[in-house]
């Protein structure tokens, strides 16, 4: 599950062009939107796009991602259901 | 405001077909030109309901989609202003081209390994499209490509009257094209922008746009070489909200700011103003934004208005122009526009929006607003009489 | 009306956006607003001496949006489809929208795709129809290695900027000045990046 965090992190990162910012300045249970991170909505279309393209899951609609995309903790447990199911 | 200029004709290659006659008739009749189109399958796009020109026997040409789109409504154009034409030096002839992808389509091409000629692929790059579609229709004065996102098409008929005023052309075509593409729909299809039922402007239940292609050209030239009663440019205003790349301000605050500056270039208070013809793209942000600039601009008192996309689609950088010749249509008939596919208004949208046309008393003063991506926001103000 | 005078001038490379320190959403920018932003910046102007909604910006991208939307483009196999933040890049104005978002500029906009566009005249135009006091000029030129393959010239990424304002001390606009990079070159700065 770490490795899921801490690999997540990498990904966000890199996905996100985020300069200047390494996975472990990422808190787990930080909000990644709104402040944080201060990622917005265009970030979370890119996130949608990384969980396919990385993690092999797809979401339908924007809506059903938002629970997930709280933090990277949630992010993680999100997509440790998601692969159980 | 400085020496007052006209339109003296119109072209326009639609989704609801080739000709402004067409566009006229599905005016009056609230048509919609938006169908599924097998080309954007809807397992990799969002939708495949779009507003594609439909093939008139011709078929649309299939490496230089931008320039065909753009040369037909040239040619009707300028038959209908054959005679500010014949008296103006091929010189004093400029020529302003709205667009924001171009002929892309030689991209897609380039890209997959398939056949892409010259010029459709030069055509790729909207400053050589601009001067090729000047050297076909007799244009030797200035030309100007301009891409403004979704305001592109107010931008440039706003440049084609700045040139005018300062005496750099006589006359001047403001083309605005975008042709449908893969390039396009997948990226709307990215941000999760596209209605799945096709766009619903002004709509409590709207979920998104649709993407539209057109064709579209106004002529413009000096007021007084144009018959009374003229239509004429009174006024615009540009506007930034500074607030997000793709995402309008909420308040609608930068685009009551441009539509403030037309009405105070027209030197026209905002009661004057007889018709709104909106952006409304049919997204939930968009049509809620434009709501709360109208009730920013015009309070309880929000002259009709309505929005013509579900008509045609969004069709980027000819929106501008092309809904500018609707509201030309439209002063002339003196009927104000409906707003096809509109089922049960928002209920934040104004209580003046117009679901079917209807004949008006009076369709002097009219506004055309548009938004973009980049936080742009256009206003332009029409005058008849 | 009041002669026009350019108060500062500045160019910058791909070089000067690698060394470039402008906070952690600097990177999502496509490689066209990276450098605009930076020929801003580079300006070193304090906008709170001119009324916000009537400074204009005014883009001239002579490869219009070309390179960013070949790297779109490319994206469009990817599982998960192509990158969303990169279609928002592919329209020749989003530098403007970036300029205008950091320094929460809110006055009008113009954007021409093309070399020799005579932006500046155009410029001009603002101020003469009474739309802006000052104006942001800005000129990229960003042609990328796979687009430079399409297009068959040399591969390039540069901006420069002008800021313009209506009297005062500076260099007075002539009627002959109509293209940014060429003004630029002559005023000759030493770019200074923050």
């Amino acid at each position: 599950m770490s490795d899921l965090v801490h690999d997540l992190k990498v990904k966000i990162v890199e996905f996100l062009k985020l300069d200047g910012v390494t996975p472990e300045q990422i808190d787990d249970n930080a909000p990644l939107f709104g402040s944080g991170l201060d990622l917005d909505s265009i970030d979370a279309l890119e996130l949608v796009v990384m969980l396919e393209a990385h993690y092999g899951i797809i979401i339908k609609d924007i809506e059903e991602g938002r629970p997930a995309f709280q933090s990277v903790r949630s992010l993680a447990d999100f997509i440790t259901a998601r692969r159980r199911s | 405001m400085r020496n007052a200029v006209a339109i003296a004709g119109c072209g326009a290659t639609t989704a609801v077909g080739h000709g402004v006659e067409a566009l006229r008739s599905a005016l009056l009749a609230n048509t919609s030109g938006l169908r599924p189109c097998a080309r954007f399958d809807s397992r990799l796009f969002q939708s495949s309901i779009v507003g594609a020109v439909p093939p008139n026997g011709h078929g649309v040409d299939e490496d230089d989609p931008a320039f065909y789109l753009a040369d037909t409504a040239l040619t009707e154009a300028r038959a209908q202003a054959t005679k500010v034409l014949a008296s103006t030096p091929v010189e004093r002839v400029g020529l302003v081209l709205s667009t924001t992808k171009a002929n892309i389509e030689a991209l897609e091409r380039v890209s997959d390994g398939r056949p892409c000629a010259e010029p459709a692929r030069r055509h790729l790059q909207g400053d050589l499209l601009a001067a090729d579609l000047a050297a076909a229709h007799g244009a030797r004065g200035p030309v100007q490509c301009v891409s403004v996102a979704c305001v592109s098409g107010l931008v440039a008929i706003q440049q084609g009257a700045k040139l005018i005023q300062r005496g750099a052309a006589d006359a001047v075509f403001v083309v605005g094209v975008d042709h449908l593409s893969a390039f396009v729909v997948a990226g709307f299809t990215a941000l999760k922008a596209i209605d799945p039922q096709g766009c619903r402007p002004f709509d409590r239940d709207r979920r998104g746009l649709s993407p539209g292609e057109a064709g579209a050209v106004i002529v413009l030239t000096r007021a007084d070489r144009v018959p009374a009663p003229a239509i004429t440019l009174r006024g615009w205003g540009i506007s930034n909200d500074a607030n997000h790349m793709t995402g309008p301000a909420r308040d609608g605050s930068g685009l009551a700011q441009a539509i403030r500056a037309a009405l105070a270039m027209a030197d026209l208070p905002a009661p004057e103003i007889d018709y709104v013809n909106a952006h409304g793209t049919g997204t939930p942000y968009n049509d809620s934004m434009e709501s709360a600039a109208l009730r920013n601009v015009f309070g309880d008192r929000c002259p009709p208005l309505s929005g013509s996309k579900g008509m045609l689609g969004h069709t980027l950088g000819a929106a501008g122009v092309v809904e500018t010749i609707l509201c030309v249509l439209a002063m002339r008939e003196r009927c104000l526009p409906g707003t096809p596919r509109l089922h049960a208004a928002a209920a934040e949208a104004p209580a003046a929006l117009v679901v079917e046309p209807r004949s008006a008393p009076r369709l002097d003063h009219v506004l055309k607003l548009n938004t973009g991506f980049g936080g742009v926001n256009g206003a332009l103000l029409l005058g008849h009489g | 009306m009041d002669k026009l005078v350019v108060t500062a001038a500045s160019r910058v490379t791909e070089a000067d956006v690698r060394a470039a320190k402008l906070g952690s959403r600097f990177g999502r920018l496509d490689l066209s607003s990276q450098l605009a932003l930076l020929a801003v910046e580079a300006l070193g102007l304090d906008f709170d001496a001119h009324r916000r909604d009537r400074v204009g910006i005014c883009l001239a991208a002579r490869a219009g949006s070309l390179s960013t939307d070949v790297e779109y483009w490319s994206g469009r196999g990817n599982a998960g489809g192509p990158s969303p933040t990169l279609f928002a890049y592919t329209l020749p104005s989003a530098a403007i929208g970036e300029i205008a978002i950091r320094h929460r500029l809110t006055g009008p906009n113009l954007c021409m795709v093309g070399g020799n566009t005579g932006l500046l005249a155009e410029a001009v135009e603002l101020f003469r129809s009474g739309e802006t006091d000052s104006c942001l000029c800005v000129e990229c030129n960003v042609i990328t290695p796979a687009l430079a393959a399409i297009l068959g010239t040399p591969a390039t990424a540069l901006a420069c900027a002008l800021y313009v304002v209506r009297g005062g001390a500076g260099r007075a606009l002539g009627e002959n000045d109509r293209d940014i990079e060429s003004l630029c070159a002559l005023l000759n700065p030493s770019p200074s990046i923050p």
